[in-house]
């Protein structure tokens, strides 16, 4: 197996999915989510956490409102009402310059094309993050490179997003999501413009790497065989999480909690 | 082919508000060119036109038959030069003047309706005294606006009879004078004068077209830019390559004939403002500013034209492969054959000197433009790489790999200004510094007098002086006296007539001209101001022309800037959106973009400066002066506030197309 540069001490690589996760503190939670857009109502009170390392698929068709639920999670969009916390922090009521910065250290980030510079060399988009964060361009290019043996994209540093493949850009646009170390991966249909064994292959890279940094993942897809690969699936429609699915589970982390020393120490700290 | 049209018409008009933002963007880039183009062959047509309306007071000797003498002098009145024409039939069918609707008898003064009003407006013994013959003679009539350069000129045309002494030959005397000539008709040829100011207006065109043609290109290329994708996705579909040209190409004229359309009405609105423009001491006729049905309809199929050419060059790499859009590659690395070329044409300036012919150095001016415009891409891709090789911080990182990845894109937005920077650059050694002349005395009128007649025509002056109630000293100066500030004819008559009014100011002045006129026929007493009035005026034209030509590539500049600037954001609109969604700061997309916009503009700004000034040395007047550096500092200043202004003016438009994050609708 690959070593990723963040990934956190003593964790053993290849844990069985399914097993672990429920022991552990909750990470980022919504409560009550409701989201209009004119008359329509996209969110309808939407309840959800999700753990520290686990890997969450929000499924849904077209319309139903997961990518909003993703977007109101990730503190891209407000919610009319409810609320959401990160490690028991209200991130919904923060302003817009607070909720970049939040979303630039704390989340990240991989869509389904079109994120990467295409003036960029690879390596720089992916340092591109940690130079946001003030990290020196030397250091930040040489910490972005670690990841591309382990990644699979050895030798590919120096390429421009228009030298490579679909499934590689996708790979670079994982490095970029992680080299902040994040506490949360958010990935909205990362493999839609990929073909199917291309989609596999980094569907199952981006998870893999996600929990070996010690972060979470959650996922919007309409693809079954892409939820396949997380620990949970929760099914959105007509912007309620339908009762079957595992979302709707009460939370077992009351509201407003202090951060516990059990949640911390699952995120690696930040080095330079 | 008419399906293909009717496709890229639903594709234009279903391009959504982006795609019609877009293509606003390119009929407002395609409108002020069409406007500017307009105004420039305009400006060409007008100084023809005032060139040829002035030739008949240019006579030429008839080799035959004459049937008229004609003579040339100016007066003055309130410092303004008055030029009095006086005629005389040798035949009774001679023709008419130009302007006049017959030809004068003797004794009849026709006026043209500027110096009518201003005499009207004037004391009599200022004015209106020396025209009511004072033989007898009548007002004939108003000059027509035929026989008229502008509108505002003085104008006088005095029948004769061919035996006065006003037609005698002689030799002329004044600096602008023409003696009496035998002529067989008033097509006369134009002045040197005019000619000098058909030069500069040429010259002035050069400078004003070449960055309208490249505005207009990459306004052209801009249309073409977005619909790569779907340009791509329909080649992908299947369709032909020609059937790709014709369409896209259909797209980009449909939106230049809007441009072009919009432009042309937009510069009929400006008109009665250009009218306003003083050259050649007046303004302009309207009809000066209408270029003729034909010329406009030529412009108006040019441009669109122009713009379907350049979008057919800037759709070569999708045509050749479908996929040359869909994928992007590190572009081949520009050829330093483009530096080498401005460095030829620079090395052919030195060469040039005063004797080369006009076309020469307006080729070579017009060359060395271009190769700037060839070399800039070049030089922003070598500053891209430096760039991008130092930056220590995010923008300028971005910054540098954007001007290697598509340095054109990088040179369009600042080409404008740099241009304008060599305009300016050019011009700046070509003003004439305000010091470089003296102005002459302006309160002592000289008068030639023949030298047989000094001790009577002295005597007359006196009485007349008094009779008018001028209190003047009079005094005779000799050849030697005169020769300084004498007038400059060759056969100038050895003795002059100073006449000193007491009062120096130019009511004064006026009065005595009055008093003094026709004392000597055919001439008229100056000052030694009104000699150097001439030379003074078309100096301060050439200051008025730089203005105008300032404002025009300022306008194009800006424009420009502003317009890539905005094509720059739509044209990145997903990758800005989604960074934005990942949590990077608006202002590090800004800052990137200012600096990939002001460091080239300050490089190239500069440079161009530099070789625009090179360029003016083998015609400069002097060394940089005062007035020169004030322009060149105001250009500066103003290019970069404009270029800032239309970058930051495109700030909302990146907040706007970043600001929603979910264009899906689930």
């Amino acid at each position: 197996m690959p070593s990723f540069p963040n990934q956190a001490v003593g964790r053993s690589a290849g844990t069985p999915r399914r097993e672990r996760v429920f022991a552990m503190s909750v990470v980022l939670e919504g409560f009550g989510l409701v989201k209009r857009f004119g008359p329509t109502v996209a969110l309808g009170g939407v309840g959800l956490a999700l753990r520290a390392g686990e890997a969450l698929a929000i499924m849904g068709p077209s319309g139903s409102g997961k990518s909003t639920l993703l977007h109101c999670l990730a503190g891209i969009m407000k919610p009319d009402a409810g609320e959401v916390r990160l490690l028991g922090e209200r991130i919904d009521a923060m302003g817009e310059r607070e909720r970049s910065r939040l979303r630039r250290t704390r989340f990240g980030f991989v869509f389904q094309f079109g994120q990467l510079l295409p003036e960029l060399p690879a390596e720089e988009n992916v340092a591109l993050p940690l130079m946001l964060g003030d990290v020196s361009r030397g250091d930040a290019v040489r910490r972005a490179r670690e990841w591309f043996g382990p990644l699979g994209l050895g030798g590919m540093e120096g390429r421009r997003p228009g030298e490579l493949s679909g499934g590689q850009a996708q790979r670079v646009a994982i490095a970029r999501a992680l080299v902040t170390r994040p506490a949360v991966i958010f990935a909205d249909e990362p493999t839609g413009a990929l073909d199917q064994a291309t989609g596999h292959d980094t569907m199952g890279l981006l998870v893999d790497a996600t929990k070996r940094n010690g972060a979470s993942l959650v996922v919007v897809t309409h693809d079954p065989q892409v939820a396949r690969w997380c620990d949970r699936v929760v099914e959105v429609r007509d912007g309620q999480i339908l009762p079957g699915s595992q979302g709707a589970e009460p939370s077992p982390v009351p509201a407003g909690r202090p951060l516990s020393g059990e949640t911390t120490g699952v995120l690696p700290e930040v080095a330079g | 082919m008419s399906g293909l049209l009717g496709l890229a018409w639903r594709l234009l008009r279903g391009g959504g508000r982006r795609g019609l933002l877009g293509s606003g963007l390119t009929v407002a880039a395609v409108a002020v060119s069409t406007g500017l183009l307009l105004f420039t062959v305009t400006a060409n047509l007008a100084f023809q036109g005032r060139a040829d309306r002035g030739a008949w007071r240019n006579p030429v000797a008839a080799t035959g038959g004459a049937v008229a003498i004609e003579a040339v002098h100016l007066d003055y009145v309130n410092e303004r030069p008055i030029t009095v024409v006086d005629v005389a039939a040798l035949e009774p069918g001679a023709p008419a003047p130009p302007g006049l609707d017959r030809f004068p008898a003797p004794g009849e003064v026709w006026l043209s309706p500027a110096l009518a009003e201003l005499a009207a407006g004037l004391p009599a013994d200022r004015l209106a005294d020396r025209f009511p013959g004072k033989g007898g003679g009548s007002i004939g009539g108003s000059i027509g606006d035929k026989g008229l350069v502008h509108p505002e000129e003085l104008v006088v045309v005095r029948g004769q009879d061919p035996g006065s002494p006003v037609m005698a030959a002689r030799s002329a005397v004044g600096v602008d004078d023409i003696a009496p000539t035998r002529i067989a008709d008033f097509t006369g040829r134009r002045t040197d004068d005019a000619i000098g100011y058909q030069i500069l207006a040429l010259i002035a065109s050069v400078l004003m077209v070449v960055p309208l043609l490249v505005f207009g290109g990459a306004a052209a290329r801009l249309t073409v830019a977005r619909r790569d994708q779907r340009l791509a996705a329909l080649r992908l579909v299947g369709a032909t390559p020609g059937q790709v040209v014709a369409m896209t190409v259909a797209e980009a004229v449909i939106t230049a004939f809007g441009g072009a359309v919009l432009g042309a009405a937009l510069y009929f609105l400006a008109t009665p403002l250009l009218t306003g423009i003083e050259i050649q001491g007046g303004p302009w006729f309207v009809s000066d500013m209408w270029p003729g049905g034909l010329a406009v309809l030529a412009v108006l199929a040019a441009v669109p034209l122009l713009v379907g050419l350049s979008a057919v060059v800037g759709l070569r790499r999708v045509v050749v492969s479908p996929l040359g859009v869909a994928k992007r590659e590190t572009p081949p690395a520009m050829r330093f054959v483009r530096v080498v070329a401005l460095l030829a044409i620079l090395a052919v300036v030195p060469t040039l000197g005063a004797g080369v012919g006009v076309g020469v150095v307006a080729t070579v001016l017009g060359l060395a433009f271009l190769a700037v415009n060839l070399a800039g891409p070049w030089v922003v891709g070598m500053l891209g790489r430096i760039v991008a090789g130092t930056a220590r911080k995010p923008a300028g990182l971005l910054a540098g790999r954007r001007m290697i990845d598509d340095p054109r894109a990088a040179w369009r937005t600042v080409s404008g200004v740099a241009m304008t920077g060599f305009v300016a650059g050019f011009i700046g050694l070509l003003t004439p510094g305000g010091g470089l002349f003296d102005h002459g005395d302006s309160s002592a009128l000289r008068l030639s007098v023949p030298p047989a007649e000094v001790a009577e025509v002295t005597a007359q002056a006196r009485e007349r002086l008094s009779a008018a109630g001028v209190r003047a000293e009079v005094t005779v100066r000799g050849r030697a006296e005169g020769a300084g500030p004498s007038p400059r004819g060759r056969d100038a008559a050895p003795t002059v007539l100073v006449v000193s009014p007491r009062g120096h100011d130019v009511a004064s002045v006026d009065r005595a001209r009055t008093a003094l006129d026709g004392l000597v026929p055919g001439r008229s007493a100056t000052t030694a101001a009104d000699d150097d009035r001439s030379g003074f005026r078309v100096l301060g034209d050439i200051g008025t022309g730089t203005v105008v030509v300032l404002a025009v590539s300022f306008l194009v500049a800006i424009a420009s800037a502003g317009i890539t600037a905005a094509s720059s954001i739509l044209d990145r609109r997903q990758t800005y959106a989604l960074l934005r969604l990942a949590g990077t700061p608006l202002k590090v997309l800004d800052a990137a973009r200012r600096a990939e916009t002001l460091i080239p503009l300050t490089v190239m700004g500069g440079g161009a400066i530099a070789i625009g000034m090179f360029c003016a040395l083998p015609f400069a007047l002097s060394a940089m002066n005062v007035s020169g550096a004030i322009t060149l500092l105001v250009c500066v200043v103003l290019g970069f506030a404009g270029v800032i202004g239309a970058g930051a003016a495109s700030t909302p438009l990146l907040r706007s197309v970043t600001a929603n994050p979910a264009p899906r609708p689930d």
